[in-house]
């Protein structure tokens, strides 16, 4: 399982938010919240599922809850990728 | 790292107000379906009718099991007692409904009522009685059986219908019968062309976590026959499609009147035609 950096778990989540919004990358903000992008609950849990399969483990769903911007759930992201890492 | 934003709405959720001593419709609603699916229905009712939804979407105990597994930390009749307490003081003619799941805590919540504060009858939106003969343990929910529903619901959600041929999901396990899912999804436009299976499973799978959370609230729940009669609208594509009344006659000493609606367990709620045949039934004495 390869360690993510925050900076690449933010580039992965602009990239594919924009993608399911239909907007450039520029135009997704990194502190804004999720629940004030255009993205309803359906898309929220298949990015969540997409994102797991791209992490390699598995998040709970309330994740995006609990870090519920990009920045947040990316810092979250490298964090607990390393720490995996370092366990396994 | 911040807290998480509080956008939890309130319990009562009130879509239109009552004319002075006019019928206030109060439906109980557990989720699946944002409760923004009900703007239709009080547009539909007639003038002078209220509507509050009772949206368990705002009960964490209950809501937030869908995301953690399917377990809620509580009961029918504690989910029915929050309820009441989230209803305001009668000040007119009341109507209570329930659909799918919230028919069950609606007559929970029937049952805990004075006697003098009950409606005169309620009113059931293919709800699936809670009796031991309907009763399913976790593991008689196959995944053919749940697939269909969660296509369904696929369906409702994103406004297009996504149809399965009759057979298409026999046999297959959860991976086969998403691929399927996934494919008739796309072809209806109701999913992106690239959505990736792993993210359609993480849905797929909190779907299924808030059926078993139901299911397991219901296992235990003992209800009493209702003490008024009942009214049981089925979608012509109900979750049991050959069931006339979805077990609710043992319960239903005072009368059980059946009807039937356009659209199937999800569109029920918002297709005009559907809702053409509900708002009468809600609104009559």
């Amino acid at each position: 399982m390869a360690v993510v950096t925050a900076l690449e778990a933010e580039q992965w989540l602009i990239e594919k938010i924009a993608h399911r919004l239909g907007v450039a990358t520029d135009e997704v903000s990194r502190e804004v919240y999720f629940d004030e992008l255009d993205l309803d609950s359906t898309e929220a849990l298949i990015l969540a599922g997409e994102l797991e399969n791209w992490l390699g483990f598995e998040l709970s769903t309330t994740t995006l809850w609990y870090h519920p911007t990009v920045k947040e759930l990316a810092s979250y992201l490298a964090e607990e990728s390393t720490h995996r890492a370092t366990a396994a | 790292m911040r807290r998480p934003r509080e956008v939890r709405p309130q319990v009562a959720r009130r879509f239109r107000s009552a004319a002075p001593g006019g019928r206030t419709v109060y439906l109980v609603h557990p989720g699946a379906l944002a409760a923004t699916v009900y703007e239709g229905l009080a547009e539909t009712l007639p003038n002078g009718a209220g509507l509050t939804v009772l949206d368990l979407g705002a009960v964490p105990e209950y809501a937030d099991a869908a995301l953690t597994g399917g377990r809620a930390a509580t009961t029918v009749e504690a989910l029915a007692d929050r309820l009441l307490a989230a209803m305001e003081p009668a000040d007119g003619v009341r109507t209570l409904a329930g659909w799918s799941f919230g028919g069950v805590l609606a007559l929970a919540m029937v049952r805990a009522m004075p006697a003098a504060l009950r409606p005169e009858r309620l009113v059931l939106l293919d709800s699936i009685a809670p009796t031991e003969e309907y009763k399913q343990p976790d593991d008689a929910l196959e995944p053919g059986l749940l697939l269909g529903w969660f296509a369904m619901y696929l369906g409702a959600k994103r406004g297009r219908a996504v149809d399965l041929a009759p057979d298409a999901l026999a046999g297959c396990d959860a991976d086969g019968g998403l691929t399927v899912v996934l494919d008739a999804a796309v072809a209806a436009g109701a999913l992106l062309p690239d959505t990736p299976l792993p993210g359609l499973r993480k849905l797929y799978d909190t779907y299924v976590d808030g059926l078993l959370r139901n299911n397991r609230l219901t296992a235990p729940h003992r209800p009493e026959p209702a003490p008024l009669p009942l009214v049981l609208v089925k979608a012509e594509r109900s979750l049991i499609p050959g069931d006339a009344t979805l077990g609710w006659p043992p319960l239903a000493p005072h009368g059980l009147t059946l009807h039937t609606c356009p659209g199937d367990h999800y569109t029920m709620l918002g297709r005009s035609d559907s809702l053409d045949v509900i708002a009468p039934l809600l609104h009559t004495s």
